[in-house]
C-alpha cells in the first residue's frame, strides 16, 4: 500500500444535496438540543414584569424554526435513500446485504483497535451506516411528535403523532429522542475525528467538499 | 353566579327565566351560536324527556359527587325537568330487592342513554365489583344491550382511571373495551366538569345524537382544545416567570405553574374557562398545577405530579424509577466518558508503536 501523495485519487462522494442536508440537520439539531432543554427546564428564571423578555416564548419560537428545517433535512435525506447516488442510496450502506454484514464485522474490530486493516469504501461503513439509517428513523419520529405537540388541533398531525399516544407520551418519547440526538452527536464527531486521524481519506473534508481520498485502484 | 340565578329566588323552585339561562349557559358551552338557545330550551322542555340509567362500578363516586354540587342547571333541574332518571344507585331511595327490580324494570325498554360511573374488573378479578349478585361485567352488558347511547362519566368509565393505573391489580377496562356495538362518548376528568355532562345531555336532547369527538371519545365542544393555551398565567409562561417550587416568591405572585409540574400544556379541556363550582376557580387559579386527569391513563402518564415528566423505570433494585432528564445526561455523561477511553487506548497504541499503520 503506498502512501505518497501522487498515488491517491479523488474520488466525488457527496452530492451537494447531501452536504447541504448533513449540515443543515447537524445545525439545527444543534439548535434544538439546546432550545429543547431550556422548554423543558426554563432555567433563566426572569424575575422582571413588564420587561419585553419574552424567553420561552422566544426558545420556543426558534425550537419550530429549527425543527421545520430539521423536517425538511430528514426528507431530503430520505429521497437520497432512494434517488441519491451511489454511496448515497440505502443499500449501499445498511447491514442489510452480505457485503455490509461483513464489513459491519471488520469495522467493530478496526473501531476496537483489534486490527488496523479496513475496507477503503467511498461511502460510509456499514457501521456508520447503521448508525444513519437508526439516526434518519428516529428523526422521523421526533419531527412527527414535535408537529403532533405544535399543532394540536390539526386533524393531520393528530392522526400521525396519536400513534404514539396522548400527547403526554409523545412528549415524554420526545424528551429521551432528544438525549438520544444529544449521544449520537457526541459519538458521531468523536468518530468522524478519530477516522479522519487514523486513515487518510480526508474524511472530515468530505462532507464539506464532497470529495475522499483513496490510494489508487483501491475502492 | 349564584343558585338563584337559576332558582329565581325561592329555594327549590325553578323559575322560567332561571330555566333559559340554563339553556343559554349549556348552548355556549357545547359552542352552538345563541340562536340555538330556543331549540335547546324545547328540546329540554319536550314531556319527552330521556330516561337515564346509571351505573356504578370501580369509582369512588367523585363523579357523581361534583354532579351534585352543579348548578346551571342543578341537580333537581336535570332530574326533575331535563332527564328521566331511572335508576342512581347513591342517589335512588330504593334499596336491595327494591332497586334491583328498578333496575329490571328500567332496562326493559330500549332506546334509554347509560351512563356508566366506574371501570369494570375483568377476568379472574370480576369479583372485586358485584352488585346484586352479579359482576359489574355483567350488569355493563346487560345494561347495555337496550341502551340507545352510552355517556362515560369521568376517565375511570371512560379509559379505567385509577383503577387502571399501573400495576392494574383488578384488570380494570374501560367501557369502551367490553361494548362495542354501542355509540359511546367519553366526559373525561377526575372528576369531569359537570357543566360538560350537563351539555353533553342537552346536545343529545336537542339534536338526538351526539356531539362530535376527537379521537379519544371526548365532545369537542369542551375537549377540543389545551388547557394551558386559556390559563390565566400563560404571560408568565410565555415571559419566563415561573414559581420554582411551592410558596415561594413566584408563587406567591402568581408566576406560571410548569416548573412545579403543570400538565395543562398537553392536556384537553376547557377547565381554564368554564371553571368549577360556582366560585370561578380551577386548580391553577388556587396555585396547583394541572394534573391532566382529562387525558387517558393520567395516574401513569401524568405523575409524579408535581414534575414535568414521568420518570422511566430503571431495571435496577427492582425497577427504581429516575428522572427522564437526570437519566439522559448520565448517558451522556457515560458516553463522554467512553469516549475518552478509546482515545485514550489509541493514543497509548501510536505512542508505543511510533508511528501511524497507514502512513507505512
Ligand atoms: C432532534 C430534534 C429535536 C430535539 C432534540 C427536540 C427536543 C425537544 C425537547 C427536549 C423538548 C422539551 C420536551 C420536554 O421535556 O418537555 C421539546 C419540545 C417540543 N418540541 Fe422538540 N425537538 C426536536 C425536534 C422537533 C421538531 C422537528 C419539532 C416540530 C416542529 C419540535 C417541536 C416541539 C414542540 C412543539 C415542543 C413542545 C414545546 C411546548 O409546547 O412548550 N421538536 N423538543
Ligand atoms: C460538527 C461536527 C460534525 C462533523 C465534522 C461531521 C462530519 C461528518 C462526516 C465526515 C460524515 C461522513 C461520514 C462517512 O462518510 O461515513 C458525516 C455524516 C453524517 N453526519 Fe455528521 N458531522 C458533524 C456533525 C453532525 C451532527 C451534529 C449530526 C446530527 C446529530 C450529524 C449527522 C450525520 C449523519 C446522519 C451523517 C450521515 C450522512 C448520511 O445520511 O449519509 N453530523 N458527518
Ligand atoms: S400554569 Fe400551567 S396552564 Fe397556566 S401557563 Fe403555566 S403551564 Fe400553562
Ligand atoms: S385542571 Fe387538570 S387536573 Fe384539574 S380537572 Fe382539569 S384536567 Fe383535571
Amino acid at each position: 500500500m503506498a502512501g505518497h501523495g501522487k498515488d491517491y485519487e479523488k474520488v466525488y462522494v457527496w452530492s451537494v444535496l447531501l452536504r447541504v442536508y448533513h449540515w443543515v440537520f447537524a445545525l439545527s439539531i444543534f439548535i434544538l438540543i439546546a432550545t429543547g432543554l431550556y422548554i423543558n427546564w426554563p432555567w433563566t428564571n426572569t424575575w422582571m414584569e413588564g420587561s419585553h423578555q419574552w424567553t420561552m416564548a422566544i426558545m420556543r419560537y426558534i425550537h419550530y424554526v429549527a425543527g421545520m428545517l430539521f423536517t425538511m433535512a430528514t426528507i431530503a435525506r430520505i429521497y437520497l435513500w432512494f434517488f441519491g447516488n451511489k454511496n448515497e442510496k440505502v443499500w449501499d450502506f445498511a447491514p442489510i446485504t452480505p457485503r455490509n454484514i461483513k464489513n459491519m464485522i471488520t469495522t467493530s474490530f478496526y473501531y476496537a483497535y483489534l486490527t488496523d486493516n479496513h475496507e477503503h469504501r467511498t461511502g460510509h461503513n456499514a457501521m456508520a451506516g447503521m448508525s444513519y439509517v437508526m439516526t434518519i428513523l428516529l428523526a422521523v419520529i421526533q419531527f412527527i411528535t414535535g408537529f403532533y405537540l405544535l399543532y394540536p388541533e390539526s386533524s393531520f398531525f393528530v392522526g400521525l403523532g396519536s400513534v404514539f399516544g396522548t400527547q403526554q407520551t409523545a412528549r415524554f418519547i420526545h424528551h429521551i429522542l432528544n438525549w438520544y440526538f444529544a449521544i449520537f452527536a457526541a459519538v458521531h464527531i468523536y468518530i468522524a475525528s478519530w477516522n479522519d486521524i487514523r486513515s487518510p481519506e480526508g474524511l472530515i473534508s468530505s462532507i464539506f467538499s464532497g470529495y475522499k481520498f483513496f490510494p489508487k485502484g483501491h475502492h | 353566579m349564584d343558585r338563584n340565578m337559576f332558582t329565581g329566588g325561592l329555594p327549590g323552585t325553578i323559575s322560567r327565566r332561571g330555566f333559559l339561562r340554563a339553556c343559554a349557559i349549556a348552548t355556549a358551552a357545547m359552542g352552538l351560536p345563541m340562536e340555538m338557545v330556543t331549540k335547546v330550551a324545547e328540546a329540554a322542555e319536550s314531556p319527552e324527556r330521556p330516561r337515564v340509567i346509571w351505573l356504578h362500578f370501580q369509582e369512588c363516586t367523585g363523579c357523581s359527587e361534583s354532579m351534585l354540587r352543579a348548578s346551571h342547571p342543578d341537580l333537581a333541574t336535570l332530574i326533575l325537568d331535563l332527564i328521566d332518571l331511572q335508576y342512581h344507585e347513591t342517589l335512588m331511595v330504593g334499596a336491595g330487592h327494591q332497586a334491583e327490580a328498578a333496575f329490571e324494570k328500567a332496562i326493559e325498554e330500549p332506546g334509554y342513554v347509560l351512563v356508566v360511573e366506574g371501570s369494570i374488573p375483568t377476568g379472574e378479578y370480576e369479583d372485586f365489583c358485584m352488585i346484586g349478585g352479579h359482576s359489574a361485567e355483567h350488569n355493563l352488558k346487560k345494561a347495555a344491550k337496550n341502551a340507545a347511547a352510552i355517556i362515560n362519566i369521568g376517565t375511570c368509565s371512560a379509559w379505567g382511571g385509577i383503577p387502571v393505573a399501573r400495576p392494574n391489580p383488578t384488570k380494570a377496562v374501560a367501557t369502551g373495551d367490553i361494548i362495542k356495538d354501542k355509540p359511546i362518548i367519553n366526559i373525561g376528568g377526575c372528576p369531569p366538569n359537570p357543566h360538560n355532562f350537563l351539555s353533553a345531555v342537552l346536545y343529545y336532547l336537542t339534536f338526538k345524537k351526539l356531539p362530535p369527538t376527537d379521537i379519544y371519545g371526548r365532545p369537542l365542544f369542551a375537549y377540543g382544545r389545551r388547557i394551558h393555551d386559556h390559563c390565566e398565567r400563560r404571560p408568565h409562561f410565555d415571559e419566563g416567570r415561573y414559581a420554582e417550587q411551592f410558596g415561594d416568591v413566584g408563587h406567591r405572585l402568581g408566576y406560571c405553574l410548569y416548573k412545579v409540574g403543570c400538565k395543562a400544556p398537553e392536556t384537553f379541556g376547557n377547565c381554564s374557562i368554564i371553571r368549577f363550582n360556582d366560585v370561578e376557580v380551577w386548580p391553577v387559579s388556587v396555585g396547583n398545577g394541572c394534573y391532566g386527569c382529562t387525558e387517558p391513563n393520567f395516574w401513569d402518564t401524568m405523575s409524579p405530579f408535581h414534575e414535568r415528566l414521568p420518570g422511566v423505570p430503571l431495571p435496577v433494585n427492582g425497577g427504581t424509577i429516575a428522572n427522564a432528564t437526570d437519566i439522559g445526561k448520565k448517558a451522556l455523561g457515560i458516553t463522554a466518558a467512553a469516549l475518552a477511553i478509546h482515545a485514550g487506548i489509541g493514543v497509548a497504541k501510536s505512542f508505543a508503536k511510533g508511528k501511524k499503520k497507514e502512513e507505512e
